[in-house]
């Protein structure tokens, strides 16, 4: 592929609006150096369409000369991109009751909303998060604001299914704008983790599998040696208990970790 | 002799993330390798010689993770850790002159020389630079299971969003393994213990038997396991999980009571990278000046004190040795009161990083020597055992999905999705399904845009390091954990859009692959 020149690279550049920024982690003379004196590079990051300002004080690393093969030397300046431009709503759970939500509504999908409600629709309307228990069957309804892409919320029920809906309300309705909720995207559907014991008191079978040979088997519970041995009905709590006789046994189910 | 009544399994989790800059010295993360080696991987090794040497029949599993096994096994690498070996025996050196008035001191100086010595004479003579193949021995005579991680330690439960993305961690985790051990593995170290069923189907087409989960990953498993972290479960789709033995873990690891901080063991913080006079010491620290560890410690912790005293080797062994003890009374007393509540004997499973055992507790390998040596030699009630034998000999097991759950601090994903980190998982998904689509549209691709987008696979693995993120959460080398993260995606994306332009810089795409060579032999067509 052919070298760009200079006058190519500043186009590249401005065309993709991207930002440059040289490296910041190695700030040691060699760095300096090396970018100083540079022969090679290839200009363009990887990013696309990126609205961030660009830096005022991008310098230019390319040179038409032409060094000789083995010396040639890529001096990669990279950023992330400020954004994707595609309409997307993305859900993660980071504890069994909180969950991450990022977002962002492309450029076409934008012009399109402002071409159906008004071309003031992200000014006459808020942003809101509509979260969907679908395990339990319950919804409620979140404001955020234009500022942010991305946002924590606290969730009440642990191990159930979550799906994030983003929409927009608005704030006073006109002709074009006769409706009092505007659907945007949909999120992934995660489902949260599990933060406690399950106790199934109805429960009265145990399932085992030979994982050699494949055979299902089952028994009772009240059949099994240990529960035999506490002589009452099966609870882990009291299991652990037994065993850890001078701990804390609600401290032990915390799920902390001395680890990390 | 007492009854065997149980089984106790210790799992060593050795991982490091895959830094290697051919283009710089400069790099002081490269140095993580190098004290890994010298501190865990050498001495582990030096142990599990010797209790084979003494005739000890032990167990232990350790997972080597893709990104270790690629460092190990780079020749670059290798040259490099040589000359930092040359370099702590020139210092060890210059330090038994520097220290001759001194007597307890210089003998400290003595025992520094003769360690790094030693270490190279191993390296080169013995292991012939190939520490892979020493580990591989142990598993060749049975005394060690290996187990494989996800390609790059990229943490399941957020990349998930895109379940190719987790498909090719295990798929690549595997391959290495193979390239490595001529097998299979039987067992895989979930990346920071992140587990999500939605990963069990790979793992059952990749051949994984197992996996090691945290505590809760059983506790509150569903339904509730009977016999709580004391025997595996297996998943509906086929996985087995172990889980992490709860009072065990915490003897070793707890940061005020723990074994490791023995007032007789050596203080990690006190080296003479920040203590001896600049001038001295310059050329042993970082190229820009920077003062850094260089594994010279003079001190042990002593207490809570800012007055440190000398290390003793003699004492600091002899602190392990009582820890050792006390260790294995605490299992045998563990043992014996779970086996009169089970049906099949227990087994305690006992996960750490490895590199807590050497880096961290600088005693941690002799410890578990001593340990290995008192469970064979004296009376106990229990045997040390494997995960693959403990399923091989009791393959009756419980069926229960485990939880999502994760070893990090609280248990699920607050250390890698926290304000601080959060931004780059946008990324991370994006470049996910654009590798997917880049599959998809060039399912037979060759040549230069073959090359391209195996290229393109490794960027993307290399980004979703769960280190980089776990890093900043950390607060300590944030700068080079968000460049690698910035310099992966950059490079991912602009790989992207010249193979979609058809138009492949060649020289960039040569360049990148020298820096970045880890998986030799991926196939971009796992994302398919």
């Amino acid at each position: 592929m052919p070298r760009k020149t200079k006058e190519q690279a500043k186009l590249t550049t401005k065309e993709k609006g991207e930002k440059k920024k040289t490296t910041t982690t190695k700030k040691t003379e060699a760095t300096k150096k090396k970018t100083s004196t540079a022969k090679k590079t290839t200009t363009k990051t990887a990013t696309t369409k990126t609205t961030k300002k660009k830096n005022t004080n991008t310098r230019k690393k390319t040179t038409t000369k032409k060094a000789p093969k083995k010396q040639i030397e890529i001096v990669e300046y990279y950023d992330l991109p400020y954004r994707y431009n595609q309409t997307i709503v993305k859900v993660l759970a980071q504890t069994p009751t909180h969950l991450f939500i990022y977002w962002d509504i492309s450029d076409e999908d934008r012009k399109n909303f402002e071409k159906q409600y008004g071309e003031n629709f992200f000014h006459t309307t808020k942003p809101i998060l509509m979260v969907y228990n679908d395990t339990m069957g319950y919804q409620f309804e979140v404001e955020i604001n234009d500022f942010a892409n991305s946002w924590y919320l606290h969730v009440p029920d642990s191990k159930c299914n979550y799906r994030i809906e983003l929409g927009r309300r608005p704030i006073t309705k006109n002709e074009k704008l006769n409706v009092d909720y505007v659907y945007i995207s949909t999120s992934n559907e995660i489902e949260s983790p599990n933060d406690k014991i399950l106790f199934d008191h109805n429960q009265k079978m145990v399932y085992f599998r030979d994982v050699k040979t494949g055979a299902q088997t089952e028994k009772s519970l009240p059949k099994l040696s240990f529960i035999r041995n506490m002589g009452k009905i099966y609870n882990i709590y009291d299991f652990y208990q037994t065993i850890y006789q001078n701990e804390n046994v609600g401290k032990i189910f915390d799920a902390s970790n001395p680890t990390s | 002799m007492q009854e065997k009544k149980g089984y106790v399994s210790f799992v060593l989790h050795a991982h490091l993330p895959f830094i290697h800059h051919p283009e710089s010295d400069d790099y002081l993360e490269e140095s993580w390798l190098y004290e890994a080696i010298s501190e865990t991987y050498l001495p582990l090794l030096i142990n599990f010689q010797k209790l084979v040497a003494e005739g000890v029949n032990f167990r232990i599993t350790m997972s080597m993770t893709p990104p270790l096994l690629s460092m190990l096994d780079n020749k670059l690498l290798q040259r490099k850790y040589i000359k930092y070996l040359k370099k702590l025996i020139e210092l060890s050196k210059k330090e038994i002159k520097r220290t001759a008035g001194d007597e307890r001191l210089n003998k400290l100086s003595h025992y520094y020389f003769d360690r790094y010595s030693n270490d190279l004479h191993l390296f080169q003579d013995v292991y012939k630079c190939n520490l892979i193949e020493a580990f591989k021995h142990f598993q060749d005579i049975g005394v060690l299971e290996i187990i494989t991680c996800g390609a790059t330690h990229g943490y399941f439960p957020i990349l998930y969003v895109n379940e190719k993305t987790v498909k090719a961690q295990i798929a690549v985790g595997v391959q290495t393994y193979e390239r490595y051990f001529g097998r299979k593995p039987r067992g895989i170290w979930l990346p920071e213990c992140g587990y999500v069923p939605e990963a069990d189907k790979y793992l059952k087409e990749f051949g994984i038997d197992y996996i090691i989960t945290e505590s809760h990953g059983i506790l509150y498993a569903n339904p509730t396991p009977v016999y709580g972290t004391f025997a595996p479960i297996v998943s509906p789709e086929g996985v087995i999980a172990f889980g992490r033995d709860i009072e065990s873990s915490r003897q070793v690891w707890s940061s005020i009571d723990g074994y490791p901080g023995d007032f007789n063991y050596r203080e990690f913080y006190r080296d003479i990278g920040y203590e001896a006079d600049y001038d001295y010491i310059k050329p042993y620290i970082a190229h820009n000046g920077v003062r850094v560890h260089t594994g010279i410690k003079y001190y042990r912790i002593t207490g809570k004190t800012e007055f440190k005293d000398y290390y003793n080797v003699q004492w600091a062994k002899d602190s392990a040795e009582k820890q050792a003890g006390h260790f294995l009374d605490s299992r045998t007393n563990q043992i014996h009161h779970l086996s009169q509540y089970m049906d099949t004997p227990p087994i305690v499973l006992c996960p750490y990083d490895a590199e807590l055992y050497g880096h961290w507790w600088y005693e941690g390998p002799y410890w578990l020597y001593i340990l290995f040596k008192k469970i064979y030699y004296d009376d106990c009630n229990f045997e040390l055992i494997t995960p693959s034998e403990y399923i091989d000999q009791y393959p009756n097991m419980q069926i229960a999905s485990p939880c999502r759950s994760s070893w990090g601090a609280n248990g699920y994903s607050e250390v890698w999705l926290n304000p601080s980190n959060d931004y780059v998982h946008r990324h991370l998904h994006v470049a996910g399904d654009r590798m997917c689509e880049l599959a998809n549209l060039y399912p037979k691709a060759k040549g230069l845009q073959k090359k391209a987008l195996n290229q393109c696979a490794r960027e993307l693995l290399l980004a979703q390091s769960s280190d980089w993120l776990f890093i900043i959460t950390n607060g300590t080398m944030v700068d080079y954990a968000k460049k690698r993260i910035k310099d992966h995606i950059g490079r991912f994306t602009k790989l992207y859009e010249q193979i979609k332009q058809n138009h492949i810089d060649e020289d960039f795409l040569k360049d990148i692959s020298k820096k970045d060579c880890v998986f030799p032999d991926i196939d971009y067509k796992i994302y398919l």
